[in-house]
């Protein structure tokens, strides 16, 4: 069996870490499935899906590093009028950050919940807000 | 207070429920890979960036392209919705046989605050005489006019109509009217300086970013091609701050031209005082 829910998130800063494991563990529960895997799953290359630890030191840590490892300001290719958008480019850190972190985890499903380490949560990592961003749940066992 | 005087409500939901009308916005437009957002999200963008206000820009293409990008009346319906956050201005084809009675309908019956003019899409140059009694009229009725000028991105719009020298007249002719030059008519900065030290009733506005990075461009702008000290020193009240939302995201440009504007009472004109005077005057709001 196959369930799938998508889930919809207006981010609210430039860069952030939004906190996902409540919903997503509402979803999962209301599955009908117990045993099998659940994928987080982005619809974005400016974005990232983590598992860390739900903590506001190492959220800050997190979007602190991130932003010194790809710095707003260096000297990216990818910052120029775009003639396919008619738009102006400009987000590669986000691009960037996005390729470091991933798009998507996997947990595994028992007793229809998150078989979750206890340190572990997942966060939707905005690298390039405030935007609209969709994410998709999709469980797959019996 | 800070006052966006440029940005198309291309992709508002509320006036975005017709998916042909969005792709006949996209496809005059030349914009694309983006989708309607709900007013919430508009406003949390604006302040985000510490914008007070936008000016609203629609555009009539009724003879060129048989439609509008966006119509007079769905400027209205925004501003309705939300008055303390928009200003509405109107836009008229000039071909359009009943160019002068749609004009007088802007201003007379939707209320709008000033016109929206597109040389380079809807094809005229600014200094033809059918130009004239429009001109006249936003004179006489102290309605400001937002011209596009510069680079025309648009699809089947030509650059030639947007050189700046092509403006002199209505700024010699309609010493009273307030004509805004939009996006510092690049690449012709220097023929935009020219115009700007002569006639005081010329205004031009920052929405652009054609070439590299926010902070690239306005740095050779604010740094090279015209300082803050030379702004200060020439042109206190004639550069106002515009976004060209969607195209570029106002917050991003805000923050390059605040990395170069440093000096408080030049920003506070940029960003706030010019706009009010270009749009109604040294007298000020009646």
């Amino acid at each position: 069996m196959i369930y799938s829910e998508k889930i919809s998130i207006f981010t609210h800063k430039s860069a952030e870490l939004i906190n996902m494991t409540a919903e997503i563990e509402s979803i999962v529960a209301k599955s009908c499935i117990s045993n099998g895997v659940a994928f987080v799953i982005s619809q974005h290359t400016t974005t990232g899906l983590v598992i860390n630890e739900p903590l506001e030191c190492v959220e800050q840590d997190i979007v602190n590093t991130l932003a010194k490892l790809i710095p707003d300001d260096d000297a990216y290719i990818h910052a120029h009028f775009l003639p396919s958008y008619g738009a102006t480019s400009n987000n590669s850190p986000g691009h960037l950050k996005s390729t470091m972190l991933g798009n998507s985890v996997t947990f595994s499903v028992s007793d229809s919940k998150l078989e979750k380490g206890s340190a572990q949560d997942v966060y939707l990592a905005e690298c390039d807000g405030p935007q609209s961003r969709q994410i998709i749940v999709k469980i797959m066992g019996e | 207070m800070t006052t966006d005087v440029h940005m198309h409500p291309i992709y508002f939901d509320v006036i975005s429920s017709d998916d042909s009308k969005v792709k006949f916005r996209e496809e005059k437009f030349g914009i694309h890979k983006q989708s309607p957002y709900p007013m919430e999200e508009i406003l949390y963008e604006m302040d985000y960036a510490k914008i007070d206000k936008s000016i609203l820009l629609p555009l009539d293409l009724t003879t060129i392209e048989g439609g509008e990008v966006v119509s007079n009346e769905e400027i209205k319906k925004i501003v309705a919705e939300v008055p303390e956050r928009f200003i509405g201005f109107g836009s008229v084809d000039p071909s359009r046989e009943d160019a002068i009675d749609q004009l007088l309908y802007i201003f007379d019956d939707l209320k709008l605050s000033g016109l929206n003019l597109h040389p380079g899409k809807q094809l005229f140059y600014p200094n033809e005489s059918k130009m004239k009694k429009i001109y006249s009229i936003c004179q006489e009725k102290n309605k400001p006019i937002m011209f596009h000028a510069g680079l025309s991105w648009e699809p089947q719009s030509y650059i030639k109509y947007g050189q700046p020298i092509h403006f002199e007249e209505i700024a010699i002719e309609y010493p009273d009217l307030r004509i805004c030059l939009s996006h510092f008519c690049w690449p012709w900065i220097k023929e935009t300086i020219m115009l700007l030290i002569k006639y005081p009733n010329v205004y031009t506005d920052t929405s652009m970013l054609y070439l590299n990075s926010f902070e690239d461009f306005f740095r050779e702008l604010f740094t090279k091609e015209i300082d803050q000290l030379t702004i200060e020193r020439n042109f206190p009240k004639q550069i106002l701050f515009g976004s060209n939302t969607p195209r570029f995201r106002a917050f991003k440009m805000k923050q390059a031209i605040e990395k170069f504007i440093v000096k408080e009472d030049v920003r506070e004109n940029l960003f706030s005082l010019n706009a009010e005077e270009f749009l109604y005057g040294k007298k000020g709001k009646q």
